[in-house]
């Protein structure tokens, strides 16, 4: 039985389908597990567009809710990964076009034959929100360091915390750990005192992100991305691996650092 | 559970002044208040039809009936038997009603809540409210008593709603987006001056709201 995990944020922009995008990735590359990413992003989907799969869509979700064709049909196998396989949203039509009781059923369907199924939530705490967790037993917030990122990931967390999740977990996403010292940007602890949520992991700001969405190619495969790291710890965790955070200096670790790490100590974020 | 029901069915009755009789869920069972002056005659078939429209939701109910100029005549007192017994209730004996005193803002109820209250969340209570967590930004509290947060109270916090200007709010860390105790509102100043690292208490002063350390020897 697969797990089925959402990925969420309330606020728009803040990295969802490229969290879900190198997660996916990650798990079926590294953990070896079959992987479904499910676009719920209906009439604005993304996520087939950063996997680079856009032009293989034949059919979609919208049309296995509704019966008009069988799950198979609209699953489209990733052209890199094994074991990767994405259900891309409909473009034409809107949120409105599934209920979340048509999303659950689809996620106890894909739950049989999947080891994880992540759904990419579209922004908002609408309609389209509500048919993104519906199937869901998890959910992963993502946020970036900034005042209303923070307040919307807030707000998200009540309302799965009233939907009867329990403990999700965050993704802090584009941190600039340079202007972090600075004092200019909000800090990892500044979030986590107010969300009081456990963290899955820490994104720093990378260019190679951007580069990776537009050619479809997910930096969780990028050995030299910084960003693909970080994606690569969170996959860790989601697998029950106990990894510390990565030093989020852009500069050389000090020697303390490298102390710590060679003895495998944690090495201290800021 | 049937209780709680009933009042709340019986509820929108009592507002209503023009009526004639109206019908309340007590802890005793159902008391039926007849008004002043009222003709019985109506009075009879108001009582009727409420039954009427509530079928037998009532049945087995003890019911009480007070009339407010003093008591029922005998004959009257039957008739109303004999419509109540229809529905299955059973008649106590008339008695002139008390004076009943409309009840306070209870101070001395209490709200505890055990969790962080997150953006878009409200709570409102009528009474104190206690939070053993934190109130984010976007968060609404609203009490008629005082409200305490035993966390970092960041969000908008309204004491005394109903009025009440001995209200106060107190928190581990204030850090309010806004603060309201009756009707008086403020904010803290722009400029983001480091606020102190102890509890601190808002109360209201000559209509002013000031905010002093929490000093437990006070």
């Amino acid at each position: 039985m697969g797990e089925v995990i959402v990925i969420t944020s309330g606020k728009g922009g803040v990295g969802k389908t490229t969290t879900t995008a190198n997660l996916g990735t990650g798990l079926a590359l590294y953990g070896k597990k079959k992987v479904v990413m499910v676009d719920a992003d209906i009439g604005l989907r993304n996520l087939d567009v950063v996997m680079g799969l856009e032009n293989r869509i034949v059919y979609d979700l919208v049309d296995v809710a509704n019966g008009m064709c069988r799950m198979k049909q609209a699953l489209i196998k990733d052209k890199r990964f094994d074991n990767l396989y994405l259900m891309p949203a409909a473009q034409t039509k809107d949120k409105t076009a599934v209920t979340p009781e048509q999303m659950k059923k689809l996620c106890d369907d894909l739950k049989k034959d999947y080891d994880y199924i992540l759904i990419d939530s579209p922004a908002g705490i609408e309609r389209g929100f509500k048919n993104a967790i519906a199937g869901a037993d998890k959910a992963i917030i993502v946020t970036t360091p900034e005042v209303s990122a923070v307040r919307d990931a807030d707000r998200i967390v009540g309302l799965l915390e009233a939907s009867g999740f329990e403990e999700p977990k965050l993704v802090i996403n584009r941190l600039r750990p340079d202007m972090v010292k600075r004092g200019d940007m909000m800090d990892i602890d500044d979030m986590i005192d107010i969300l009081a949520i456990e963290l899955l992991g820490v994104v720093p700001e990378d260019e190679k992100i951007v580069v990776s969405t537009n050619r479809g190619e997910p930096a969780v495969a990028d050995e030299t991305s910084r960003a693909g790291k970080a994606y690569r710890n969170m996959v860790s965790r989601i697998l029950g691996e106990d990894v510390p955070l990565m030093p989020m200096e852009n500069f050389e670790p000090s020697f303390i650092d490298k102390l710590r790490m060679f003895f495998g100590l944690k090495v201290r974020t800021r | 559970m049937k209780n709680k029901i009933l009042v709340a069915v019986l509820f929108g009755g009592i507002g209503m002044t023009n009526e004639p009789v109206i019908i309340k869920g007590t802890k005793e069972g159902i008391t039926i208040v007849v008004e002043e002056n009222s003709n019985f005659e109506d009075v009879k078939k108001v009582i009727y039809e409420k039954l009427q429209n509530s079928g037998n939701f009532f049945a087995g109910a003890k019911v009480f009936v007070k009339a407010k100029n003093g008591n029922l005549k005998e004959d009257e007192f039957n008739k109303l038997q004999e419509i109540l017994t229809n529905f299955g209730m059973s008649l106590q004996e008339a008695q002139s009603p008390k004076t009943l005193i409309f009840p306070k803002p209870n101070r001395s109820r209490v709200l505890i809540l055990k969790k962080t209250i997150r953006s878009g969340q409200k709570i409102s209570y009528r009474g104190t409210v206690v939070i053993l967590g934190d109130a984010n930004p976007g968060s609404e509290i609203v009490a008629t008593g005082d409200i305490l947060v035993l966390g970092t109270l960041r969000g908008m916090a309204h004491a005394g709603a109903a009025g009440d200007t001995t209200a106060i709010v107190a928190a581990y860390r204030l850090r309010p987006t806004q603060l309201r105790i009756a009707d008086v509102i403020s904010r803290p100043p722009e400029d983001k001056e480091e606020s102190p690292p102890f509890p601190e208490v808002a109360r209201l002063k000559d209509n002013i709201i000031v905010i002093e350390p929490y000093n437990a020897l006070k």
